[in-house]
């Protein structure tokens, strides 16, 4: 499973980066995760508001830190 | 991956301006009170308005987008080109920039020059509040377009 995590390097996209890592371990799901950063790169996803998370190509969440709940949801969703 | 967005400087945004393109302030209300574009035409966006409400700029005049450094404004020129305009530039620099050139303002420009980054256009006079120019646009070439590394915060 391919995961981005887009922003611009802000301590939220940190926190967003280090809570999908601990959630996939804790899953035991294997994601390829990455941090966009570049500012066009970033916008090239339409995404205004960041932390943003792209799985698979689709952007499932733009702006906050996302929720460890919602991290699960993701990542089981993706498994089955 | 979009294209590099277009960056201009701000003598090449007023003779766009003169030119009938339309200028973009994303800067916050409580920002354009205490120091304002003063162009032939001017659309207020602010950024936290802007994704719900950029629709309302038209696809087929200039648009340039300005801040107060530039660096929210390209953030809202790459959205605008996600959203399929082409006619759209980013003013670098922003009004601190503007400000500092002696371009036309409303308002104290004093802290917005105080704030300016170092630049390539150094020794200009500074900004008059509310019409007129102290310099001139003719002959000015030292800020030709160019795409330059883009970060902003979140």
């Amino acid at each position: 499973m391919d995961i981005k995590v887009l922003g611009t390097g802000c301590a939220n996209c940190r926190t967003t980066i280090a809570l999908i890592e601990q959630v996939a371990q804790a899953k035991g799901v294997s994601v390829n995760l990455q941090k966009v950063e570049e500012l066009r790169a970033i916008m090239s996803y339409g995404v205004m508001l960041t932390p943003g998370v792209v799985i698979d190509g689709k952007v499932v969440h733009a702006g906050g830190v996302p929720g460890r709940d919602k991290i699960e949801q993701w990542l089981v969703a993706k498994q089955t | 991956m979009l294209n590099e967005a277009k960056e201009v400087c701000p003598t090449t945004t007023l003779r766009m301006s003169r030119g009938g393109a339309l200028l973009v302030d994303v800067r916050e209300r409580d920002e354009i009170d205490g120091l304002a574009f003063d162009v032939p035409e001017l659309a207020v966006i602010p950024m936290s308005e802007f994704e719900r409400r950029c629709a309302e700029l038209p696809r087929d005049r200039d648009l340039v987008m300005v801040c107060r450094v530039g660096e929210r404004s390209l953030k809202a020129t790459y959205f605008l080109m996600y959203q399929g305009y082409t006619r759209v530039a980013n003013m670098e620099g922003g009004i601190a920039k503007w400000a500092r050139k002696g371009f036309p303002v409303k308002g104290n420009a004093s802290a917005a020059i105080a704030s300016a980054a170092t630049g390539c256009c150094g020794g200009a006079a500074p900004a008059k509040s509310t019409g007129g120019e102290s310099t001139s646009v003719a002959g000015e070439n030292c800020c030709a377009p160019h795409p330059k590394p883009a970060r902003a915060c979140c």
